[in-house]
């Protein structure tokens, strides 16, 4: 039969059957993804053959930009270049200080007063994109498996927090913003030390502060930094600052809205903080907790037979 | 070159093999983009335009199976939760197959607005999945990507006419 015949009769199961039956393994499958997370090792699998590909295609732009570069007047770069002098010189004063109280925090430590948590030891990554899912705040970065990246390493950028590696690929890792929605920061007032947990609206530059009492002391323009008691942002850290503050008292909590200081559209290159010191903390026994619950389920439905 | 109609035919496979091939992966190459901000909201989603047209086109090589593939390729290409891709594809895909006859009958401006029609109930569709896992709407930017998708309608339809490719005889003609 030639193909530019119709196919009178029509083969093979209806296209109505062919629906039904694809629609149903394809929410299945998301079940599978969404509940159990059962299709992660796939899922690395195929971005391992994916990932060169987009490294491939971002190549002509990468050629682009160097050669646009090379060309960039040598007016700016002595501007800039003068800029980043007096940086440097502002900062190292800074860094002499952070030295000093480094050494006496050690000290502290050795004494058994306190818990290190902040390390600065890192590594350089470079923003290639955001993910391709608009509905998502989250962007890929050029570090993944094989420079030593996990799932949980915070990541900041020269004026703070931008957010977390949720998933690592082979050759690039994905950061989720802390402005991604439910994404959620232990964050502390610089000024007076109120605790807080900012959580991501999913909105671009606003981070919400939930649950907080009408009549706690926050004010707009405070600074928020993370105060380290979830192990994975270590203390210090650059969160947002608070921008509204509505205290309705016909409501049990106040509306605080605040804005995050640094913002992944400002940079390209970001810092990964590759060593949380975690060892002050508890382990969560996730398999202990799902056995327990497991546990809790049949118990009770073993009860619920009985009284029937 | 100018073949006789018998050698013609024997070459016809993998002609429409190589076609069929050649423009689902260009149209993932256009989807795996490094679209950023706007463009990645606003842009078309090439493999379900490709699909659309091959499903309505080549109903006999390219179908819902092929969607659900692609599908699944574009849900880990994007990481996003998988299946999602697939589910509107293959929801496309029917829609598609349910109107081919009538669409093929259409001039190619009335054509257009039958896949604008298709592309913005697979968006919706997407914007639906996404809202029910408790995402944020991203904005109305969302709803240009179905217009831009059924504009790019004709000039594909004129590429996938072009004498050059008119050589592999894969285009069904209308059956009045």
């Amino acid at each position: 039969m030639s193909a530019y015949q119709e196919n009178f009769f029509a083969r093979g199961p209806s296209s109505l059957a062919k629906l039904t039956f694809f629609s149903l393994v394809a929410i299945a499958v998301m079940i599978a993804d969404h509940r159990f997370q059962a299709l992660s090792v796939v899922r690395l699998g195929v971005s391992a053959v994916i990932t060169p590909i987009e490294q491939a295609l971002r190549l002509p732009g990468t050629l682009v930009d160097r050669v646009g570069v090379y060309f960039r007047d040598q007016q700016r770069l002595v501007a800039e270049n003068a800029a980043l002098k007096l940086q440097v010189l502002d900062l190292s004063a800074a860094s002499q200080q952070a030295t000093l109280i480094r050494s006496e925090r050690a000290y502290l430590d050795s004494l058994g007063a306190a818990n290190a948590r902040f390390s600065d030891q890192g590594l350089v990554a470079e923003i290639i994109r955001d993910a391709r899912n608009p509905f998502a705040r989250k962007v890929i970065i050029d570090k993944g498996l094989s420079h030593g990246m996990a799932a949980g390493f915070a990541v900041i950028d020269g004026k703070g927090v931008i957010g977390q590696i949720t998933a690592v690929g082979m050759l690039s890792a994905e950061v989720t913003l802390t402005t991604e929605k439910d994404q959620s920061v232990p964050v502390m007032v610089v000024r007076n030390g109120v605790r807080a947990i900012a959580v991501g609206t999913g909105r671009e530059g606003t981070i919400d502060l939930p649950f907080i009492p009408v009549g706690a002391d926050i004010q707009v323009g405070d600074m928020l930094v993370s105060s380290g008691i979830d192990g994975t942002y270590p203390a210090g850290l650059a969160v947002a600052t608070v921008a509204v503050v509505d205290k309705n008292p016909a409501f049990p909590f106040a509306r605080i809205t605040a804005n995050p200081t640094a913002g992944t559209d400002q940079h390209r290159f970001v810092k990964v903080l590759t060593s949380p010191d975690t060892s002050g903390y508890p382990k969560p026994d996730i398999k202990a907790e799902e056995r327990k619950a497991a546990r809790d389920r049949s118990g009770g439905a073993a009860k619920r037979r009985e009284g029937r | 070159m100018d073949l006789s109609p018998v050698s013609r035919e024997a070459m016809r496979p993998m002609a429409r093999f190589r076609l069929l091939a050649g423009s689902i992966f260009i149209a993932l190459i256009l989807n795996l983009l490094p679209w950023s901000g706007a463009s990645l909201r606003a842009h078309p989603d090439f493999v379900l335009l490709v699909l659309l047209y091959w499903s309505i086109h080549q109903p006999r090589n390219i179908g819902q199976g092929w969607g659900f593939v692609l599908g699944l390729v574009m849900d880990v290409a994007n990481s996003v939760l998988l299946g999602q891709h697939a589910l509107i594809y293959v929801v496309a895909i029917y829609l598609a197959q349910l109107l081919r006859l009538r669409v093929l009958q259409l001039s190619l401006l009335e054509q257009a607005l039958h896949i604008l029609a298709i592309l913005f109930v697979a968006q919706t569709l997407a914007i639906l999945l996404n809202l029910s896992l408790g995402r944020e709407f991203p904005g109305l930017l969302l709803a240009v990507a179905p217009l831009l998708g059924a504009a790019l309608w004709i000039p594909m339809n004129y590429i996938a006419t072009l004498p050059r490719f008119r050589r592999s005889p894969i285009h069904t003609t209308v059956m009045r």
